[in-house]
C-alpha cells in the first residue's frame, strides 16, 4: 500500500448536536465523545462506534453504507456530507456533527429528506409524461446511446440532499427546487420519451422557486457527493426558459 | 386550477423579468465601472489629461445624460438585487452561519488527508454576503457621490466653470474624501468582479470556460482594477506625483 | 402518525423494486395502495445493483439466437435444479417485458450502438460488429452462468436507475408512502392475512394498518452475516422474520445463501464482478495468482460461488493478508490502464477512493467474499400467496417464489422483482376484489398491545446483561465463519449451539438507552431476536440438509444429491416455540431433468425415480404443505420440452 491511513495514535473528538423531539426534556445542545482512530475509518463506522461503546441512543441514518442511497447526508465540520464515505483521516482531530439544515428534523442527526425529495417530485411532475399506454408486446422504442448517456448521467442524483442543505435560498424556502430540484428537471426535459412542452416546464423553472430563485451561491455544486454539474444545469435552464419567454412573446404578437 | 396556473405562470414571466433587470443593470454598471477607471484614471496623465477628457465629455453631452442614466441604473439595480436579500434578521444569520462554515470547511491542516479528500474549499457563499454588504455600503456612498457629480457637472461650484475639473477633483479628495472614495473603490471593486462571475456562471457555467478559471479571472480583474483605482485615489489625493505625466510631456500648453 | 389503526386494500411492505411495482398494478387496477418503507423508497438497497438485469431480447450480436427458453434453461442449471420450474419459465417469459416496460418508465437503458464495437473479452480486445438495424435497441452486456448476453443495463447504475423510473411511478399514481416505517408483526385470524401492525420510525409509537391483502418485499436478510455481507445496513430481514413469528407461514430454503468473491475489507462494499470479467486478478499475500492452478480453464471467471470457495479456501491456508479486520486477498486490475479504470470502472474506483482511499491504478485492492443474496424467504405459490395465510403475499428477495433455488445467477434478481411485482400485483387485486375488509379490530389492538408490550418489557429491564449490539457482532461471525462458503456438520453445530446461546443472551440482555421516541437501541433490539431466530433457521436448514447444491456446500457432503434432496426446505417457527420444525416438500414440477450444469463438478447422486413419478406427486404434496391454490392450475405455464432444442 502506499499510503498510511489515518496515525493510529489519532484521537478523535467528536462534537456532535443532541436533540430529541420526542423527549419532553430534551433540549437543543451537543454533546463530546471521543475514540481511538483506525485505519480506513469513515464516518459510518464513527459513529456506530460510539453508538455502541458510549451512547445508544444516538440518531442517525445510514443504509448502503456505500455512497448510493443518499441516507447518510450531514453537516461534516461545516459542510454537508455523506458520512459514509467521509473518511477520519480526511478530517482533524476536532470533529463537529450537525444534521443537514433545511430539513424537518427527526432527532439528532436524523433528517426527513424523504418527504422534501416526494414534494420536489410531485412539484415538477418528474415523471414521464406521455401520451400512450405501455404495449407489452412492442418492441421497446429506439434511442441513441448518447441520448441514453446523457440522461443517466442526470439520472445519478442519490437525492442526499447535500446540494439543498448547502444553499442559503433552499434554508430559507422549502419549496425552492434548488439543485437536485432543477437536476431533475433537465433530467426530464432531456429526455425525448416526455412529451412536455417548453411552455408547460416554463411556471416550474422560471420563477423564484426555480432557477431564477438561485443566488448562484455555487455550494450546491461543491458538495454534491456525485460531483454533477449543477451549474451546468442552472444555466442551460436560464437561457432555455429566456428563449422560451422570447418564443412565447413572438408567438403572440404573430398571432395578434 | 387554470386560474392558479396561469397566475403561477405570470409570476413566472414576472420573476424572470426582475432576474433579467437586476442581472443586466448590475453588467451595465459594471462595464461602466471599468470605463470609470480609464476615464478618472486620465488624471495619471496629469491634471491636463483629466480636464481635457472631462470637457469633452461635457462639451459632446456625454456626461450629462451618462450621470443621468448610471443613477437610474444603479437605484434600479439595488431595488432589483436587494429584492434577493432576506427581509429577516434571522433568515440573515441563517445564510451566514452557513456560509462561514463552508469556506472554513477543509481548510484545517490535517496530516493524514489523502489526496483524494472530497473537502474542496468553498468562498462563494461568503462572497455573495459580502456583495450584499458592499452592495449596501455603495448605496450610501456611491448615491452620495453620484449627487456630488451630478452638482459639478450642472452647476459650477469651487471654480468658475461648470463641470468637472481636475483641480475641484484634487481639492475635494485630498481635503479627506479619499477616505470614503477608498472604501467606495473597494467595495465597487470587489463587487463588480464577483457579479460578473457569478454572472457568468449563472448565464453560461455550461458554455465558456471552466469555473475554476472564471474564479481566477475574477480575481485577476478585481486586482488590476483596483491597484488602479488605487492610484488614481493617491494621485487625486496629491500623495503621488502623476506618473504617466510623461506621456504629454510633448505637447505644448 | 397519530392515529392508531387505519385501513387501506392493499399494504405493501417494502418499498424497494418488488412492493413498489406491485403497489403500481394494485393502484392501477383501481386499489388503494399503502407503502411502508424503513427508509425513502429510493434509499431501498434495490438502488445499490449496478450490473444489469436479465431478459432474453436478443438485441445484440453476441445475444443473438436468444429467447426465454435459454433464458429458462440458463436459470434451472444456475439454480442447481432447485428452482420451481414452472416460475422460472413464467420468469423468462415476462422479463422482457419488464424491461422495456422500464424503458416506458423512463429507465435510460444503454443502448446497441451499430458498427464496429470495441469489447474486452476474457483479458483480450475484441472488436464486434453490431447489425445496424440494432442501433437505438437496448443494450446487453455479459454476465455469468448465462449462455448469451442477456443482462440489460443503465451504465453502472442499473438498480439505481430502475428504482427511480418506479417511484416516479408511484409518485405520479399518488400512491401513498410512509417512510421511516417498520411493520413489526403481521395481524391474522389463523388463516388470513388482515394487515400489520407498525412502528413508526419518527417518534416510536405503534400503528396498526388492516387491510385486504398485505404484501411483504422487504429484501433480503444479509445483515444476519453481521458486517460481512454486501447488504445496505436495513437489510435485517424483518419481513421474513414477522412471517416466521406467526408459525403458519414457512420460508423456504433458509440454508441457500449467496456469497459475492469481490467485496471490500473491510466494509464489505461490492466490487463488480466487471473487474474480473475485464481481466483483474486475484493475489494472495505472496502475490500469488492462485486461482490459475484452482480452475485452469475459467481461473478468476468461474462462477461465484466456486471462486468464493478458492478465495476461502486460500485464507484458511494462511495465505490470506492479515489486517485489522481479519485476512483479505488482493484484487489486482492494476494491469487494465487508468482510461479503463475511469470510465467502464468508474464506480470502482470512485469506491476505492472513498472508502479505503487508494487509487486502483497504483494500488491493490483488498477484498474477500461475503454474503450477498438471500435465495430463501417466504415460501409462496406462483400467485405470490404465501402458504398458509390468505391475503398475505410476498415477493422479490424476501420472497422464495421459487426461481433461484440454490443459486442466484448474476442479474436475476432485479428482473425477478419487476416480473414478479407485476404478476403479484395483479394477484393481489384479484384477490382484493373477492374479500371485504373486516370490521373485527380486536386482533388488530390485540397485536397492538402485544407489540407495544414488547417494547414496554426492553425497556423494563434491569439489571447487568450483554450489550445486543455484542450480540449481533457474534451472530456475524458465527454466521460467516460457520455457516458460510464451506459447512460441516461439526460446525454447523456448533453454530447451532452458539446461536441458542445468543438467543438465550437476548432474552436477557439490558438496554442502555431509555429515551421515548425513536430510541435506535430499542429499535434495533426488537429487531435483534427475529435475526436471531432466521439465523438459526438458516444453520439449522444447513446442518440438515446433507449435500452439496449450488451455494450450499458441505464439505462433508460434496456432492449433489437428487435422489434424497431434490426438494425444497420448509421452515415453520412460531414465537412461543423452543425450536423450529422442518418439513421438506418437492421442488416442484419437472421440465428439464437434473444433470450437469455446464460448469463446476458433473459428479452427483442421480436421482432413481422417474421424473413423471416425481411430477405426480408434486402438487398433491405440496397442497399439504400449505400451498394455496393458485389463479392458474399449476404447471400451466411450464412448456414442456421446449428446451430440447437447445440442450
Ligand atoms: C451490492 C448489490 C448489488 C447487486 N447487483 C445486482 C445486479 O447487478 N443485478 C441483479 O439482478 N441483482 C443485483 N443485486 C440484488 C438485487 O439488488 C436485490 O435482490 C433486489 O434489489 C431486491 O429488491 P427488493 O425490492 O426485493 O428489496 P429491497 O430493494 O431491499 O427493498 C426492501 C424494502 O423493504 C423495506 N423494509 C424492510 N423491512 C421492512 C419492514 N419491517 N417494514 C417496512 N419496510 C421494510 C425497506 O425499507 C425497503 O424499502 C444486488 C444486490 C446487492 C446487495
Ligand atoms: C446600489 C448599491 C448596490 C446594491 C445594494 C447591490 C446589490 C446587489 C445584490 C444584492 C446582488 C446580488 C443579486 C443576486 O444574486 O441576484 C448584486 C449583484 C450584482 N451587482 Fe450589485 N448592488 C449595488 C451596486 C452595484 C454596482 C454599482 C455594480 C456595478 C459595478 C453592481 C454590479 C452587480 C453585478 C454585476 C451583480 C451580479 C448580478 C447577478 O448575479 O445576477 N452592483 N448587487
Ligand atoms: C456618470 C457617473 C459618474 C461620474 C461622472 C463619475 C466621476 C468621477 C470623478 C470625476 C471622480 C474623481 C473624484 C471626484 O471628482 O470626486 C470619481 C471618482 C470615483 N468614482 Fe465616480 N463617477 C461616476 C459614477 C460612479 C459610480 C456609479 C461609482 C460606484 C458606485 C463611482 C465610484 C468612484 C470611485 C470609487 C472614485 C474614486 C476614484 C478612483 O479611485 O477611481 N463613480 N468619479
Ligand atoms: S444533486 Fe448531488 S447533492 Fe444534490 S441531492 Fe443529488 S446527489 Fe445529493
Ligand atoms: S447553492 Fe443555491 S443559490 Fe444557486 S447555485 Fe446552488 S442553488
Ligand atoms: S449510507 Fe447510503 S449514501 Fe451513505
Amino acid at each position: 500500500m502506499t499510503q498510511e491511513h489515518g496515525t493510529p495514535s489519532r484521537r478523535l473528538k467528536f462534537e456532535i448536536f443532541r436533540y430529541n423531539p420526542e423527549d419532553e426534556n430534551s433540549e437543543p445542545h451537543s454533546d463530546v465523545f471521543e475514540i481511538d482512530e483506525t485505519p480506513f475509518m469513515s464516518l459510518y463506522i464513527a459513529l456506530n462506534k460510539i453508538r455502541e461503546l458510549h451512547d445508544p441512543g444516538l440518531q442517525f441514518d445510514f443504509a448502503c453504507r456505500s455512497a448510493i442511497c443518499g441516507s447518510c447526508g450531514m453537516v461534516v465540520n461545516g459542510r454537508p456530507a455523506l458520512a459514509c464515505r467521509t473518511l477520519t483521516s480526511d478530517l482533524p482531530e476536532d470533529i463537529q456533527l450537525y444534521p443537514l439544515p433545511a430539513f424537518k428534523l427527526i432527532g439528532d442527526l436524523s433528517v426527513d429528506t424523504g418527504t422534501w425529495f416526494r414534494g420536489m417530485g410531485e412539484r415538477t411532475e418528474a415523471w414521464i409524461h406521455e401520451r400512450q399506454a405501455f404495449d407489452p408486446e412492442a418492441e421497446e422504442e429506439r434511442m441513441s446511446d448518447d441520448i441514453a448517456a446523457a440522461i443517466y448521467e442526470g439520472d445519478r442524483c442519490i437525492e442526499c440532499g447535500c446540494c439543498v442543505a448547502s444553499c442559503g435560498v433552499a434554508n430559507l424556502d422549502d419549496e425552492f427546487l434548488a439543485g437536485a430540484g432543477m437536476n431533475r428537471v433537465a433530467r426530464f426535459m432531456m429526455d425525448p420519451r416526455d412529451t412536455r412542452s417548453e411552455a408547460e416546464w416554463f411556471d416550474v423553472v422560471a420563477g423564484d422557486r426555480g432557477v431564477f430563485g438561485c443566488l448562484g451561491m455555487m455550494a450546491c455544486a461543491d458538495v454534491c457527493p456525485k460531483e454533477l454539474p449543477l451549474l451546468e444545469v442552472y444555466a442551460y435552464l436560464r437561457r432555455k426558459t429566456l428563449g422560451a419567454r422570447f418564443a412565447a412573446r413572438h408567438e403572440k404578437k404573430g398571432s395578434a | 386550477m387554470r386560474n392558479s396556473q396561469t397566475s403561477a405562470m405570470a409570476a413566472a414571466r414576472r420573476e424572470l423579468a426582475y432576474e433579467v433587470i437586476s442581472g443586466g443593470s448590475g453588467l451595465l454598471l459594471a462595464l461602466f465601472m471599468w470605463g470609470h477607471v480609464v476615464l478618472v484614471g486620465s488624471i495619471l496623465t496629469g491634471e491636463r489629461g483629466f480636464d481635457w477628457m472631462a470637457t469633452m465629455l461635457e462639451d459632446y453631452y456625454i456626461a450629462q445624460p451618462t450621470v443621468f442614466v448610471i443613477f437610474t441604473l444603479f437605484l434600479v439595480h439595488a431595488v432589483f438585487a436587494a429584492r434577493k436579500i432576506p427581509s429577516q434578521l434571522r433568515e440573515r444569520k441563517q445564510i451566514l452561519q452557513l456560509a462561514k462554515g463552508l469556506s472554513q470547511s477543509g481548510r484545517e491542516k490535517v496530516v493524514t488527508r489523502t489526496e483524494y479528500s472530497p473537502f474542496r474549499p468553498h468562498v462563494e457563499s461568503l462572497l455573495w454576503i459580502w456583495q450584499v454588504r458592499t452592495g449596501m455600503i455603495m448605496l450610501v456612498l456611491g448615491s452620495f457621490h453620484l449627487v456630488l457629480l451630478g452638482i459639478d457637472i450642472f452647476t459650477p461650484l469651487y471654480g468658475d466653470i461648470a463641470g468637472i475639473e481636475a483641480s475641484t477633483s484634487t481639492a475635494r479628495v485630498s481635503a479627506g474624501l479619499w477616505l470614503p472614495y477608498a472604501v467606495l473603490l473597494l467595495c465597487v471593486e470587489f463587487h463588480a468582479s464577483v457579479g460578473l462571475y457569478r454572472l457568468a456562471i449563472k448565464w453560461g457555467a455550461d458554455l465558456w470556460l471552466s469555473r475554476k478559471t472564471m474564479h481566477r479571472l475574477e480575481q485577476v480583474i478585481f486586482w488590476v482594477v483596483l491597484v488602479l483605482g488605487g492610484v488614481t485615489l493617491i494621485v487625486l489625493a496629491g500623495w503621488m506625483d502623476p506618473p504617466l505625466a510623461f506621456l504629454l510631456d510633448g505637447t505644448s500648453t | 402518525m397519530s392515529a392508531r389503526l387505519i385501513t387501506t386494500d392493499v399494504l405493501v411492505v417494502g418499498g424497494g423494486l418488488a412492493g413498489e411495482r406491485c403497489a403500481i398494478e394494485a393502484a392501477a387496477a383501481g386499489y388503494e395502495a399503502l407503502i411502508l418503507s424503513l427508509v425513502p423508497p429510493r434509499r431501498s438497497h434495490s438502488c445499490a445493483a449496478q450490473g444489469g438485469m436479465q431478459a432474453s431480447l436478443a438485441n445484440c450480436a453476441r445475444a443473438e439466437g436468444d429467447n426465454p427458453t435459454v433464458h429458462f434453461l440458463d436459470t434451472v442449471r444456475g439454480s442447481d435444479w432447485g428452482a420451481d420450474q414452472e416460475v422460472a419459465n413464467i420468469f423468462a417469459d415476462e422479463a422482457p417485458i419488464a424491461v422495456r416496460e422500464l424503458a416506458h418508465f423512463g429507465v435510460p437503458w444503454s443502448r446497441v450502438r451499430g458498427g464496429k464495437n470495441k469489447y474486452f473479452i476474457k483479458g483480450e480486445h475484441v472488436e464486434i460488429d453490431e447489425a445496424l438495424e440494432n442501433d437505438g435497441l437496448i443494450g446487453q452486456r455479459d454476465f455469468g452462468g448465462t449462455a448469451k448476453w442477456r443482462a440489460c443495463y443503465a451504465a453502472a447504475g442499473t438498480g439505481h436507475a430502475a428504482l427511480y423510473a418506479v417511484d416516479s411511478e408511484v409518485v405520479r399514481l399518488g400512491i401513498t408512502v410512509q417512510d421511516r416505517t417498520e411493520a413489526v408483526s403481521l395481524i391474522h385470524d389463523g388463516s388470513r392475512c388482515l394487515g400489520a401492525v407498525v412502528r413508526c420510525l419518527r417518534t416510536g409509537r405503534h400503528f396498526a394498518v388492516m387491510a385486504k391483502a398485505t404484501v411483504i418485499a422487504t429484501g433480503g436478510y444479509g445483515r444476519i452475516y453481521g458486517q460481512y455481507t454486501s447488504n445496505a445496513v436495513i437489510n435485517e430481514g424483518t419481513g421474513a422474520s414477522i412471517a416466521l413469528d406467526t408459525g403458519i407461514v414457512p420460508l423456504g430454503n433458509m440454508e441457500a445463501v449467496q456469497f459475492h468473491p469481490t467485496t471490500l475489507s473491510p466494509s464489505g462494499i461490492l466490487v463488480t464482478e466487471g473487474c474480473r470479467g475485464d481481466g483483474g486478478y486475484l493475489l494472495d499475500k505472496n502475490m500469488h495468482r492462485f486461482m490459475v492452478e484452482k480452475e485452469p480453464a475459467k481461473q478468476e471467471l468461474a462462477s461465484r460461488d466456486v471462486v468464493s470457495r478458492h478465495m476461502q479456501q486460500t485464507m484458511r491456508d494462511g495465505n490470506g493478508v492479515d489486517s485489522p479486520y481479519g485476512p483479505h486477498l488482493w484484487l489486482d486490475i492494476r494491469h487494465l490502464g487508468e482510461k479503463h479504470l475511469r470510465t467502464k470502472l468508474l464506480e470502482v474506483w470512485d469506491i476505492c477512493r472513498d472508502f479505503v482511499g487508494l487509487n486502483p491504478v497504483n494500488d491493490l485492492i483488498p477484498v474477500r467474499p461475503t454474503q450477498h443474496y438471500s435465495m430463501g424467504g417466504i415460501r409462496v405459490n406462483k400467485d405470490g400467496e404465501s402458504y398458509g395465510l390468505a391475503g398475505l403475499f410476498a415477493v422479490g428477495e424476501a420472497a422464495c417464489w421459487d426461481m433461484h433455488g440454490f443459486n442466484r445467477l448474476g442479474g436475476n434478481s432485479l428482473a425477478e422483482t419487476l416480473v414478479a411485482g407485476r404478476l403479484v400485483g395483479r394477484r393481489v387485486a384479484e384477490h382484493a376484489a373477492g374479500v371485504s375488509l373486516r370490521a373485527d379490530t380486536g386482533y388488530a389492538f390485540d397485536a397492538i398491545a402485544a407489540a407495544e408490550q414488547r417494547a414496554t418489557s426492553w425497556l423494563s429491564r434491569a439489571g447487568k446483561g450483554r450489550s445486543i449490539y455484542e450480540i449481533r457482532d457474534a451472530m456475524g461471525e458465527t454466521m460467516m465463519h460457520k455457516v458460510g462458503i464451506f459447512r460441516t456438520g461439526d460446525e454447523l453445530n456448533e453454530a447451532v449451539n452458539e446461536l441458542q446461546a445468543l438467543l438465550n443472551d437476548c432474552d436477557n440482555a439490558v438496554l442502555r438507552c431509555k429515551d421515548p421516541g425513536v430510541n435506535p437501541e430499542l429499535g434495533f433490539a426488537l429487531r435483534l431476536k427475529g435475526m436471531l431466530r432466521l439465523a438459526m433457521t438458516v444453520a439449522m436448514g444447513a446442518r440438515a440438509r446433507t449435500e452439496s447444491r449450488g451455494a450450499h456446500f458441505r464439505s462433508d457432503f460434496p456432492l449433489r444429491n437428487d435422489e434424497e434432496w431434490l426438494n425444497r426446505t420448509l421452515v415453520r417457527w412460531a414465537m412461543d416455540e423452543s425450536e423450529p420444525s422442518f418439513s421438506y416438500e418437492p421442488t416442484g414440477l419437472i421440465d428439464l431433468p437434473p444433470g450437469h450444469r455446464g460448469y463446476g463438478s458433473d459428479e452427483r447422486i442421480e436421482m432413481q425415480r422417474s421424473i413423471d413419478s416425481y411430477n405426480e406427486t408434486v402438487v398433491h404434496e405440496q397442497a399439504q404443505h400449505g400451498r394455496l391454490p393458485s389463479s392458474e392450475e399449476m404447471g400451466s405455464r411450464l412448456k414442456c420440452g421446449a428446451w430440447q432444442a437447445y440442450a
